[in-house]
């Protein structure tokens, strides 16, 4: 879905998409929406309905018995069946300044609102359109009006109007809504700003699309999320201001019905007992206020994807039984990770997926295996997944040994003792990986303190140093910020927390796809010496097969969550089985690239993936069986295996007719 | 090298407060010339005779032309004059001296039990989100906003006052043990004269309008400690430290609990406003001698030259806040110095 569709596709069309994440969002943004929307549904009733349906009024304070006879309402009467909520001094009745009331609230609210609304939509689509110093000027009065306390600016505005116009609904209006006028005017403007800038409202422009439409329209789309937000809480706020400004006495002119107004009139009462004067116009407008508030809460949980929850939704998946104490296995292999028929499963709103489903590998000391695939294929769920480091929803099954302990299955505490120590784990965002408030010392401290208690801060310190130097960058440094150092500093930073209690094990998850070349060989010259000397196993997770090239023995490609092809490096790029292998090798450009070919098609939905082999649709050699079962893993050559139907061994025997791939792909073709 | 940034950090930000204070002092005198007539009419109008009336509008420089008067409104602002008040003898700069520390003093009051209120609520509501304690939390958060300080100062004076005479509900002393008034906010000066009788006495007094204030924007702090907390969570620095094995109670407090707070910090001065515009309210409740209710006594009489010094004031004291604000985010948050 790309933004330049904005301008042809049907506001239905758009509108419908602005709502979808109302359609996926949780059961309790919802239930917020819901259960807002039925109280203010109440109010509303009350407000409109009431006046027909309660036989008083809100300023009426006697009923006619016969024609010309009036008997006078009791004063300071408690609820009872003829005053449903008492009656106040004035002897006017309770319940019936409660439905006027609401009418008010509701009139102010809507009014106020709607004002603030279309003079900040406009003010902030000029401003934003003119730019300049203009602008300038507009933006720092309208942080000035939006920095002065909002009460204190609606009384003042309620004052100097109160000059012109005597008190009333006219006046709180106003005094009211000028309050939000700044909320409306920054989004806008700071849409209208960015979207004036697109190259798209350029390219629409040209097209002859007057100006003004075209920008109108786009601002219009952005903010059409994120206004009703602001909407709903200024409403909810507005029905507190009006209310505060009644009880001050600058509300509407007395003695027409308002809940601040009322709770004032009611506050000598109070000190005498009474309570029902005051208790009911005050749950009258927490009530209202709640819902609303309710309303633009449930709307920004919606809307606000930082706040959408993740792994709530849908089908739950069972984890893996945790043990009590640790299993030790002691292998006679010594091997860095062991890695059996390991599963990864996430709970989605469209029903569970196993990104990754069914993986098993050894890991040597000292041996750098490549995992490599497109993205999505699973290889960083893999990752985090052989340290169990699962987001909310996700699940590990299977079997993952690190140094003698099951990490599927082990206690919390013992995995968590092997994160950093025994097994570390690099990430590929550099930028957004160390904590912006620690000093790079303090990283390292705590790190090394948390493994190894009995180490002094001074120790610590030295060996963060030693790792620092390890890495290339000046020891001095150690005690600055995240921020004072570039992205590929702070990638070797995070090599260098991954190395200082020199683990058996890395786990690398496109450790240099942010960087560029020099720092991307800098880092896996490091890589490459921590293998030959420190006999470290490296596990490099990436779709960079140049990388692969350089730093590994062994490779291991996945394809929608499933190992297809495995071997040493050459084999795999110069003679890969696999017709996946062969179409990925073939589509990485190199000196002996003739054209450039990629594989068609895209990679199958995990929800429901193909029956038989996940690549069968987008297979050139596809054959009957391959769609009914899927092939296992066969030897193809002395340590190379494939999981394809082309070869014996994959559980099918292979018909006497086919053109099995060979040779360089880049060379003789997919 | 930390300080010197800092340090023009705070000029940087020294510089963008004086176009804004420039704003927001036009922006009030133009909205206060915007009532029609002059003060003095509108104020005493009709109470005293026309000459009297002519002779007071020439001494305030009310005939000047309305640049002149604009000029001299700036500088008096700037210089610490905020005019004259008609209905009182007691200059605008004197009746803030003797009102603005019992209004800062509850301000502060009610930030402290605010801030209390909102991190611990809404830090264990981002941490357990979705649970009913979080539910619990939001709502509540929700609730404690959406009641008008004037309500809930008067059903707390009709419960821990009235009901069980346990705290005092108006004023801000007892009247005999107030303490000798040095600083004019009273819990300092009962500290300096070592007056313990007066200390107890006038926190007693505090107690009920700085909860029923910070209880107000405490609601606002839960709401915002919690998304900041949700987000902090997902962030990608405490996934990293959870893969250097750190425990879960450091992950929690040093890498996500602590950065959650910056914005906080950050909108607190947008906070201070928001209290101080409540303090009007609280202070006519609990009959608390502040600044607020001075405003306030001067709408009432009409005295336009009153309210525009006190609003001025306020209007100062906002931005200076906002300055407070910047530099202390400077010192937490290494990253904003740059």
């Amino acid at each position: 879905m790309g933004r330049n569709d904005m301008t042809s596709t049907p506001l239905r069309a758009r509108l419908h998409h602005a709502w979808r994440p109302f359609r996926e969002s949780g059961r309790i943004a919802r239930g917020l929406i819901y259960s807002g929307a039925g109280v203010i549904a109440g109010f509303l009733l009350l407000a409109f309905a009431g006046p027909l349906l309660y036989p008083y009024g809100g300023t009426q304070y006697r009923v006619e018995t016969e024609p010309g006879e009036f008997a006078t309402f009791p004063e300071l009467a408690p609820p009872s069946a003829e005053h449903w909520l008492g009656t106040t001094k004035d002897q006017f009745d309770v319940f019936a300044r409660i439905i006027d009331g609401a009418t008010i609230a509701f009139t102010v609210m809507t009014l106020a609102v709607s004002i603030a609304m279309v003079v900040g939509v406009t003010l902030g689509l000029f401003s934003g359109y003119r730019g300049g110093r203009l602008d300038r000027i507009a933006v720092t009065a309208m942080d000035a009006v939006y920095a002065f306390p909002p009460l204190v600016l609606a009384i003042i505005v309620a004052f100097v109007l109160g000059a012109y116009v005597s008190p009333g609904v006219v006046s709180a209006t106003f005094a009211v809504g000028v309050v939000y006028i700044p909320q409306y005017f920054r989004v806008v403007r700071n849409q209208t700003l960015s979207v004036k800038e697109e190259p798209f409202v350029e390219a629409a422009r040209s097209f002859g699309a007057r100006n003004r439409t075209v920008l109108g329209r786009y601002v219009f789309f952005n903010v059409v999320q994120t206004v009703p937000v602001i909407l709903t809480l200024n409403a909810a706020d507005a029905i507190l201001v009006l209310a505060a400004l009644g009880f001050l006495g600058y509300g509407v002119q007395p003695p027409t019905p308002e809940w601040g107004y009322d709770i004032s009139q009611a506050v000598d009462d109070v000190a005498a007992g009474i309570w029902w004067t005051a208790l009911w116009p005050g749950i009258a407008i927490v009530l209202l206020v709640t819902a609303l508030t309710l309303v633009g809460e449930g709307l920004n949980d919606v809307v606000n994807p930082l706040l959408r929850a993740r792994g709530k939704a849908g089908r739950k998946l069972n984890a893996m039984p945790r043990l009590r104490r640790a299993r030790r296995q002691d292998d006679a292999e010594r091997l860095a990770a062991r890695v059996r028929d390991l599963r990864v499963g996430y709970r989605t709103a469209d029903g569970p997926l196993w990104a990754v489903d069914g993986v098993s590998f050894d890991l040597r000391p000292g041996e750098c295996v490549a995992l490599v695939g497109e993205s999505g294929c699973g290889k960083s769920s893999m990752g985090r997944a052989m340290l169990r480091l699962m987001p909310p929803g996700g699940v590990v099954h299977g079997q993952v040994e690190i140094g003698g302990t099951d990490v599927v299955t082990a206690p919390e505490s013992e995995v968590r003792r092997l994160r950093g120590e025994r097994a570390a784990l690099m990430f590929q965002e550099p930028m957004t990986r160390l904590n912006p408030l620690q000093r790079v010392s303090d990283h390292f401290v705590e790190m090394i303190r948390t493994h190894r208690p009995k180490t002094s801060r001074d120790e610590a310190r030295s060996m963060a140093r030693e790792a620092l130097v390890q890495v290339g960058i000046p020891p001095t440094r150690i005690d600055n910020y995240p921020h004072e150092f570039s992205g590929g500093m702070r990638q070797r930073v995070m090599l260098a927390l991954s190395i200082v209690l020199t683990p058996r094990l890395i786990v690398a998850d496109e450790p240099t796809t942010a960087l560029d070349v020099i720092v991307e060989s800098q880092i896996l010259s490091i890589l490459e010496r921590l293998r030959a000397e420190e006999e470290v196993g490296i596990l490099l997770i990436t779709h960079n097969l140049g990388v692969v090239a350089e730093a590994c023995d062994r490779v291991a490609v996945m394809y929608a969550g499933k190992i297809v092809e495995t071997g040493p490096v050459d084999e795999i790029f110069n003679n890969p089985k696999h017709p996946y292998t062969r179409g990925l090798v073939a589509s990485t450009i190199s000196l002996k690239t003739t054209e450039l070919r990629s594989i068609g098609g895209y990679p199958p939905s995990l929800v429901d993936p193909p029956q038989g082999c996940r690549f069968a649709p987008r297979c050139p050699y596809v054959m009957d069986h391959c769609t009914r079962r899927p092939p296992e893993l066969a030897e193809v050559g002395p340590e190379q295996r494939a999981a394809c139907f082309l070869y014996p061994g994959a559980g099918q025997p292979v018909p006497y007719d086919v053109a099995v791939p060979s040779g360089d792909p880049q060379v003789s073709g997919i | 090298m930390h300080a010197g940034s800092l340090g023009r950090y705070i000029l940087q930000r020294l510089a963008l407060a004086v176009p804004m204070v420039f704003i927001l002092l036009t922006l009030l005198f133009l909205l206060l010339h915007a009532a029609p007539g002059d003060p003095v009419t509108a104020t005493l109008g009709g109470r005293l005779p026309p000459e009297e009336i002519a002779a007071r509008k020439e001494a305030l420089g009310l005939n000047d032309p309305i640049l002149v008067q604009y000029f001299r409104y700036i500088g008096g602002a700037v210089t610490g004059d905020f005019g004259n008040p008609i209905t009182d003898p007691r200059s605008v700069t004197q009746i803030v001296l003797d009102t603005a520390p019992a209004t800062i003093e509850l301000a502060v009051a009610g930030m402290l039990v605010a801030v209390m209120l909102g991190v611990t609520v809404g830090a264990l509501s981002g941490r357990l989100r979705d649970t009913p304690f979080d539910i619990g939390g939001r709502l509540f958060g929700i609730l404690v906003y959406a009641a008008p300080v004037f309500w809930t100062g008067l059903l707390a004076q009709l419960f821990f006052s009235v009901h069980l005479g346990w705290l005092p509900s108006q004023q801000r002393s007892g009247g005999f043990d107030a303490p000798k008034d040095i600083t004019g906010f009273y819990v300092l000066d009962s500290i300096i004269t070592w007056d313990m009788a007066a200390l107890s006495d006038v926190l007693a007094h505090l107690v009920l309008p700085a909860v029923t204030l910070g209880l107000l924007v405490g609601g606002i702090f839960i709401r915002l400690v919690r998304v900041n907390m949700l987000q902090t969570l997902r962030s990608d620095y405490v996934e990293a430290a959870r893969a250097r094995g750190l425990r879960e109670h450091v992950v929690l407090f040093r890498h996500a609990f602590k950065t959650a707070l910056i914005p906080i910090v950050t909108i607190m001065g947008l906070q201070f406003a928001m209290l101080l515009g409540n303090a009007v309210l609280t202070e006519k409740t609990f009959t608390w001698p502040g600044l607020a209710q001075a405003l306030v006594n001067f709408i009432a009489a009409r005295d336009y030259a009153a309210v525009q010094g006190i609003v001025t004031f306020i209007a100062l004291m906002i931005v200076a806040v906002s300055l407070l604000i910047d530099i202390l985010t400077g010192l937490i948050d290494p990253r904003v110095r740059y």
